[in-house]
């Protein structure tokens, strides 16, 4: 008998028609590594809130088939029992705080101390996660003061230390530097080492595919397939999951291992491609230059408290091209992004938008020329009606009523939101909420808009439709800054990138100069975006970007 | 964020003093006075406090709960000076109108429970760290569920200040003026209300989710990341306190039979 | 409706965290009062919002908890006399919002005067007792001093000044809680559904 037995799990929502969850039938063996993969409103968190227990128990609704944990029943052992064997971080950090404690430190014992261990060993495990995921220097902090990678560290640590039998992570890096995720990635693969199940969420595809013994493939609640990764994403591409780029790139090259199948991971792409593949030096990539400057920083300077500064003198100018900032967690990203924005207000320096002074103005009269899309889109909402919340903005800036809602309905149908115009925003998910975020700032049609990881909690089909908004509104003349830990996103879609790090640009320039630069990626926590790794990994001289580079430059050797 | 606590650790022994010992201590101080019903007992009271709030270094913060009190103390003193039902012997006059002795009487009573209640509490408030008297209880056999409800409040209602301070930048990032004047910022406060009260109450459910999640209410017992060592001296005092308290009440019988 | 269903109350850990939330609006209300400069507590928002989502039960235990634990640690310790009242508005409110006095505005405009008539009941006493009769309201007291030269019966003065304080506070108090729980999205409110069992799918 395995670990953990799910048969013929179904599971309705309390309210809704749809089941959540149809017939899903698994056995997931102890120490093992299960990577758990669909596109948005697959079932993925409620797959994971069935194997603890909160569904059925504390969502209710409608509920068949079985989940056994180590021959504990879910649906009737309660939570807070079940919660000793399996260990549950959540999709959104934030949600994950228990809220009675104010400092990172008590909130990580928080949970330790429900289950009695007594309070030495209980520093001694806090003090060594919050080492291990680097926020030991805010464990006086209060959690709700920490930037979202940070929050979100601080989530993760908070449910290690328990030390649970199975860990079933939720999309537990979206919002960390990719250095930072990789860690997360090591740290719980450790874990099934010693016995421990890990049960992986993601939309990172490619970690997915390194580091999972075996994948789960959802849609649209039912199972697909579950198996080895390559078979699992010989077929994913039809579910709405883009496979990992060694298996892409392999198969547009049609070499395969030897039996016959395509290899899912770098390791295995470069195994069997090295020797078989060189590269011609691609010429330089034509791009649309541009000389309008629409933001001047100079040498700004900001601290929340005190004496800690969070920016060290910064000095930028942006112009016309798309712009990605990037860079680890706590970098500065958020702060540069709400100072330009006027929200903030700098300790020292200035920044200029079209030449004037921003100091003078308040945020509301920079708002006409000037949107931006928060990181946590529950920070931005605050209308009871999806319509009300995207046409606050326009109408704000003086469009007539009929005007602001046109404006409103054409954004929300960019974001493919239309029919949930009448609906209470909180009762959309996570994604959905990002996009009511993004598209209430679209319809304020501003010159400049300004987008903080607008990539959290989407699938690949939602982060194409940001690129492609991106694209769009890039070539209506506006300046789009995005800040984000996609590499993949910031190499297809941006023609600068801006390289933070511990408050400062430590790099500015072409996508592919910024990735070229060793040092660079080591102190922003960044990693190569996967196609370029693995092009550098076979050999090939050039940062090649996207698929199109890579099939380009790359030629199969006689 | 900071909290809406007034406690502040000032080093005086007054911190190190057990909640439980000054909540004692509160309830003898209030009770006493009540049964010994004469004006002198709360002189004495109040004597007490300050001179307890004098030794821990308090007694200027706690001015600052007091001060409040003193308009509504004159006010009483006014009304039932001038027009009290049982109003006879006039005490003086300021031109026509008169202060009656019996009137006068009661409001200095009233004047007398009112401070000495506050200066009592005030002692506990600024020298007590609250998630301390929660964890007290809790640890003392009280539902952790309490101690959450208490600790939860006072790191909720920061919060609910920071998420007015993101709305607000909500509301302005797009467009609404909230900077300014002091009329402009009235006008912005308005709109504020509701979302600020809406969204701390969606995030109960998560947080609700959360607490399931890690063991909140998990059977067996818990286990605490700091103890309090309790000084000797607390048990002494409680015990003095809980003797004098009971003195007081046998007076009160007493007096009441014959 | 049966008075058991009224009754029911939930004690998981839903309606735990519910109740530090409620006391925290309390506050909030409170400190939009002061800050507009209005004549009005508006410290019972929360209460009424917890009665409303959790029951008579939650809602009593709101009200008192709320002023036990302001009283104890803020340095306000008169409003520990007001536990009472407080505990009582949050009780029948419960009831009214159970018995369907909350759905609609003209309902809940009720509901808001038997909140009144609850204050004014419980809290005329306390007035008398611990301050000769007054409310510290301005207003309210304005209308006490002159009921007291006009040599009325204290209790009298008293309650004219209760009623001047309390009713308008519980009529706007109610309204905009009327308001707010039109705005909570459903995933909320289920989750405080009293009657919702697990439905089987086999
Ligand atoms: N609390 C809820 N009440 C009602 N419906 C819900 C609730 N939570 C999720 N759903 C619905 O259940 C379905 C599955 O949602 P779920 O969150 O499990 O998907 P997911 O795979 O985690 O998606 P994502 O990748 O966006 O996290 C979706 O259609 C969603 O709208
Ligand atoms: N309200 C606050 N009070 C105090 N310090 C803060 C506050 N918000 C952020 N900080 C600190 O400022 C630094 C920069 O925060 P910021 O949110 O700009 O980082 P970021 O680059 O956006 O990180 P992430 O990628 O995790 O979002 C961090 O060290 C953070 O701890
Ligand atoms: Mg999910
Ligand atoms: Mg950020």
């Amino acid at each position: 008998m395995a670990y953990i037995e799910i048969d013929n799990l179904k599971y309705r929502y309390p309210k809704t028609k749809k089941l959540a969850l149809d017939g899903i039938s698994i056995q997931i063996e102890k120490g093992s590594f299960l990577g758990v993969i669909g596109r948005n409103g697959a079932g993925k968190s409620t797959l994971s809130s069935a194997i603890i227990g909160l569904v059925p128990q504390f969502y209710k609704g409608a509920y068949g088939g079985s989940v056994i944990v180590d021959g504990l029943d879910a649906s009737r052992t309660p939570v807070s029992e079940l919660s000793r064997k399996v260990g549950l971080v959540f999709q959104n950090p934030f949600n994950q705080l228990s809220g009675a404690k104010d400092t990172v430190y008590d909130e990580v014992c928080f949970g330790m101390q429900n289950f009695g261990i007594p309070s030495d060993e209980m520093r001694r495990r806090a003090d060594a996660m919050l080492e291990k995921l680097g926020i030991a220097q805010f464990r006086d902090r209060n959690p709700f003061d920490l930037s979202g990678g940070q929050m979100q560290r601080v989530a993760i640590a908070s449910i290690l230390v328990l030390q649970p039998d199975v860990l079933i992570l939720d999309e537990p890096t979206s919002q960390l530097d990719p250095a930072g995720s990789e860690e997360v990635f090591k740290v719980v693969e450790q874990l099934t080492n010693d016995g421990i199940t890990v049960i992986m969420i993601e939309q990172k595809i490619d970690k997915i595919a390194k580091y999972s013994d075996k994948i789960l493939l959802l849609d649209d609640g039912k199972m697909v397939t579950y198996g080895t990764p390559s078979e699992v994403f010989a077929e994913s591409e039809a579910h709405g999951v883009i496979p990992p780029a060694p298996l892409r790139l392999s198969r547009a090259l049609n070499i395969a291992d030897e039996n016959n199948s395509y290899p899912a991971t770098e390791e295995a792409a470069v195994r069997i491609m090295n020797g078989k593949v060189s590269f011609k030096d691609v010429r330089e990539k034509e791009r649309t230059t541009s000389s309008e400057e629409v933001f001047r920083i100079e040498n700004l300077s900001f601290h929340y408290t005190e004496g800690i500064n969070v920016l060290h003198s910064v000095s930028l100018s942006f112009d016309k091209r798309p712009t990605a900032i990037i860079g680890q967690n706590g970098a500065g990203k958020t702060t540069l992004a709400k100072l330009m924005k006027g929200l903030l207000k700098p300790s020292e320096g200035s920044i200029f938008f079209k030449g004037e002074d921003t100091k003078a103005k308040t945020a509301a009269a920079l708002s006409s020329s000037i949107g931006y899309v928060f990181q946590n889109p529950d920070d931005q909402i605050f209308k009871p009606r999806v319509l009300d919340e995207v046409m606050f903005g326009p109408v704000n800036i003086g469009m007539s009523k009929e005007d602001a809602e046109r404006k409103a309905i054409e954004a929300l149908g960019l974001v493919h939101l239309e029919n949930a115009k009448n609906r209470n925003p909180y009762d959309l998910d996570l994604h959905e909420r990002k996009m009511v975020a993004l598209a209430s700032v679209i319809a304020m049609d501003t010159d400049a808009i300004i987008l903080d990881e607008p990539t959290i909690a989407q699938d690949d089909s939602g982060k194409n439709l940001i690129a492609r908004i991106i694209g769009e509104l890039a070539e209506k003349g506006k300046l789009v800054v995005s800040i984000l830990h996609d590499m993949d996103l910031v190499a297809t879609a941006f023609t600068r990138v801006i390289a933070m790090a511990n408050g400062s640009v430590i790099d500015d320039g072409k996508p592919e100069d910024v990735f070229r630069d060793e040092s660079t990626l080591m102190k922003a926590g960044l990693e190569l975006p996967h196609v370029a790794s693995l092009g550098r990994k076979l050999g090939s001289e050039s940062v090649l970007l996207t698929d199109k580079d890579f099939l380009e430059s790359a030629f199969i050797r006689e | 964020m900071k909290s809406i606590s007034l406690y502040k650790d000032n080093g005086t022994w007054l911190c190190r003093v057990h909640p439980f010992t000054k909540l004692m201590y509160i309830a003898a101080v209030i009770l006493i006075p009540l049964f010994l019903h004469t004006l002198w007992a709360y002189a004495v009271a109040i004597a007490l406090d300050v001179a307890i709030l004098i030794s821990g270094k308090s007694l200027k913060r706690a001015r600052a709960l007091i001060i409040f009190s003193f308009t509504i103390i004159a006010t009483i003193f006014l009304i039932k000076g001038l027009f009290d039902g049982d109003n006879i012997t006039p005490l003086f006059s300021l031109g026509s109108i008169v202060f009656y002795k019996e009137g006068l009487l009661k409001a200095l009573r009233t004047g007398c429970v009112i401070i000495n209640m506050l200066l009592s509490f005030s002692i506990l408030v600024l020298t007590t760290k609250p998630e301390d008297i929660a964890d007290e209880m809790e640890r003392h056999g009280f539902s952790p569920r309490l101690s959450y409800v208490i600790s939860s409040v006072f790191s909720i209602i920061p919060q609910m200040m920071g998420t007015m301070d993101t709305i607000t930048d909500a509301q302005r990032s797009r467009g609404m003026e909230t900077e300014g004047k002091l009329s402009v910022r009235m006008k912005a406060f308005i709109p504020l209300i509701t979302p600020v009260v809406t969204s701390s109450l969606i995030n109960t459910r998560e947080r609700a989710i959360a607490l399931e999640v890690r063991g909140f209410g998990a059977k067996g017992k818990r286990s605490y990341l700091r103890t309090w060592k309790k000084h000797k001296g607390d048990k002494a005092i409680t015990i003095l306190l809980i003797i004098a308290t009971f003195l007081a009440f046998i007076w009160k019988i007493i007096t009441w039979l014959i | 409706m049966t008075a058991k269903d009224i009754f029911r109350t939930k004690f998981d850990v839903a309606s735990i965290v519910l109740i530090p939330a409620c006391i925290g609006i309390n506050y909030i209300g409170k400190l939009f009062a002061s800050a507009l400069k209005l004549p009005l507590w508006l410290d019972s928002i929360g209460t009424c919002l917890g009665a409303c989502l959790g029951g008579p039960i939650i809602g009593g235990i709101c009200g008192a908890a709320n002023n036990l634990i302001y009283g104890l640690t803020t340095g306000d310790s008169i409003t520990l006399i007001y536990a009472l009242t407080s505990l009582f508005i949050g009780f029948f409110v419960g009831i009214m919002a159970r018995a369907g006095f909350m759905k609609s505005f003209p309902r809940s405009i009720i509901t808001a005067l038997v909140a009144g008539a609850v204050a004014i009941v419980i809290s005329t006493p306390l007035n008398i007792v611990f301050w000769g009769g007054q409310t510290g309201n301005v207003w309210g007291d304005a209308v006490f001093a002159a009921s007291q030269a006009a040599s009325l019966p204290l209790w009298l003065s008293s309650l004219f000044d209760e009623i001047i304080v309390d009713v308008p506070d519980k009529i706007i108090t109610l309204i905009l809680t009327f308001l707010i729980l039109k705005a909570l999205p459903d995933k909320l409110t289920s989750l405080y559904d009293a009657s919702d069992e697990v439905e089987r799918l086999d």
